[in-house]
């Protein structure tokens, strides 16, 4: 019922009494607290400490972007969800070399099987379920790592045969994106994070301590971990979508000599395409009941606290569909 | 080593109610992995809390581990604890019994009688805390510790599990 | 189920009315607030407005559907507040 809110222009959170209210230059919007999950700041942001209180109380993050849509941070409220017992079985996990490769390992696999559904779905042949065998020979996650960065590379020379002409990605460009498409997967990357973010806040997971990347890469690095699953579905998928249906044209990026990013109107319009997508649902076999894409995530980390607490064995999410 | 008499009794109420409905939930629970936060039952059992019984002063908690619905004072204390439906009788029964005892043993008060109301039934059931109840308590206080100090049992699959705030959790 | 809530206040109430559904829903235009709530929201709603309203003197409506699915709208003039979560 809740649902994310997008603020893409410059303006003010301010609150009067239990309201919150986005001010910006078309005028004073009403947001009803209780139905936000979280939200996404891209404009600049001016905010009364009030309105953190009051965003605090609720547990609502907000995740900050840049000028160039890429994401600088978060305001993660204090936690409520706390388990110490967890926590610690989370860090052995992470302490035992074996036990760490074992889940980093899952989530490899699980990238890679949702970048063949991708790939598998516009039937281009791909050798990623050929690379990812090689995880075996890993003995520690760096070895894995490897293994994960042939098949991405493997995974993005075949997007060109999805994309149409004027849309090629021509390799990966990251900081800054070169292209168009580049720009694209840094912004919905971004986006997959800061969604995974949202998601781990409600659980009693630790969003630093990872297994895949290192929990001093960046300061969330759970999510990081949990986002190369999503990324296929829920970034690349939209982008075949939406350029091959040319809802995404030229005009929405912003081209330079050295870099290329979406400009305002182009963001809206992935931002839209990208909400529909969380909030789309489907039918979970093991449920037997209908679970949004977002909430997927959420199973995901579910999953991932049954496997440290040792009631289940991890296995990662794969597209079924 | 303490000696039973001497200690403190460290079980919250809602421990007690989920004894009867479900161990993992109550190991999950006990260890603060904890869902109820966003489930729908939990929140509608909280509006029938609320809107009932407006005028009694309400949500009467004690030393964090006990939370009585509301309470009324006169010659004896009453304790009230409102549910919305009779289905899980003998976990809401024992869970205000708790209640009574802890009050008893821990705080000296004697002369308390409970009751269970059914807003929704238009029923209320009197219940007391019987020698024999008393017995039945401490074993199940003894069943609590041994559960939450061992490992997590894996769920079992009844009708009740689709209302349940850990539904997805255990299912998935 | 998805909710539309209309009003007549009397002016000393009214914008506590106002304010309180403003936390819940959102605001169409002079009075007229809706949205998509669960049950217990939905009953949140209720008791929050009862408690605020004089019920001799004061008119609350609460239409309710099963889905935002099953709601035709349309709009003629000016849209004075679209829903949605891009601002």
């Amino acid at each position: 019922m809740k649902k994310n809110y997008y603020l893409m222009s410059d303006g003010l959170l301010k609150r009067k009494e239990n309201t919150l209210y986005f001010v910006n230059k078309d005028g004073k919007k009403p947001i009803p607290i209780n139905k936000i999950y979280s939200i996404y700041a891209y404009g600049s942001l001016t905010f009364s400490s009030q309105s953190v209180h009051l965003l605090a109380k609720e547990g609502i993050p907000i995740h900050f972007f840049n000028y160039y849509g890429f994401y600088d941070g978060s305001f993660y409220p204090r936690e409520t969800l706390l388990s110490g017992d967890l926590l610690v079985k989370q860090v052995e996990h992470y302490l035992n070399p074996g036990k760490r490769l074992w889940i980093a390992k899952k989530f490899i696999e699980g990238a890679a099987g949702n970048m063949e559904k991708v790939l598998g779905y516009y039937h281009v042949q791909n050798g990623i379920g050929k690379t990812v065998k090689d995880l075996t020979l890993s003995s520690n996650v760096t070895e894995a790592m490897n293994v994960e960065a042939r098949m991405r590379s493997e995974y993005y020379s075949k997007m060109d045969e999805i994309l149409p002409d004027g849309f090629k990605m021509e390799g990966r460009s990251r900081r800054p994106p070169e292209n168009m498409v580049n720009a694209l997967i840094s912004f919905g990357n971004s986006m997959v994070y800061s969604t995974v973010i949202s998601e781990i806040y409600n659980t009693q997971l630790n969003p630093t301590i990872s297994y895949l990347h290192e929990p001093f890469e960046r300061r969330y690095s759970l999510a990081l971990d949990l986002s190369e699953m999503f990324k296929p579905i829920l970034v690349d998928r939209l982008i075949f979508y939406m350029v091959n249906k040319r809802m995404l044209t030229e005009d929405d990026f912003e081209q330079k000599v050295d870099y290329c990013i979406l400009n305002d109107g182009g963001r809206k319009k992935f931002i839209k395409e990208y909400d529909e997508r969380l909030k789309k649902t489907i039918k979970h076999r093991e449920l037997n009941r209908k679970v949004s894409y977002r909430r997927l995530i959420r199973l995901e980390a579910y999953k991932l606290i049954k496997h440290i607490l040792g009631t289940q064995e991890y296995k990662p999410f794969v597209m079924w569909w | 080593m303490l000696s039973n008499s001497e200690k403190h009794l460290q079980v919250r109420g809602t421990e007690i109610n989920y004894y009867f409905i479900c161990k993992t939930k109550l190991w999950l629970f006990s260890h603060n992995i904890q869902m109820e936060q966003e489930s729908e039952s939990v929140s509608m059992g909280k509006q029938l809390h609320k809107k009932s019984y407006g005028r009694e002063k309400k949500d009467f908690t004690i030393d964090n581990l006990i939370s009585v619905d509301f309470i009324r004072r006169g010659e004896t204390l009453e304790l009230h604890e409102v549910k919305k439906s009779s289905k899980m009788e003998d976990a809401h029964r024992y869970q205000l019994l708790y209640y009574m005892y802890y009050l008893k043993k821990e705080k000296g008060i004697q002369n308390i009688i409970g009751f269970i109301d059914y807003p929704k039934l238009r029923k209320k059931e009197k219940v007391e805390l019987t020698e024999s109840e008393e017995k039945s308590l401490e074993g199940i206080i003894e069943g609590i510790g041994q559960i939450v100090h061992g490992t997590i049992s894996k769920p079992e699959k009844k009708k009740i599990c689709r209302k349940c705030a850990y539904y997805e959790f255990c299912w998935v | 189920m998805y909710v539309i809530i209309v009003y007549d206040i009397n002016v000393d109430r009214v914008n506590k009315v106002k304010s309180f559904l403003r936390t819940h829903l959102h605001w169409i235009q002079n009075s007229v607030f809706e949205g998509e709530v669960t049950k217990s929201e939905f009953e949140e709603i209720k008791d929050g407005l009862k408690d605020i309203i004089n019920k001799d003197e004061d008119s609350v409506i609460l239409y309710t559907m099963r889905s935002e699915k099953a709601l035709k709208r349309k709009v003629l003039g000016v849209e004075k507040a679209p829903i949605g979560g891009i601002l």
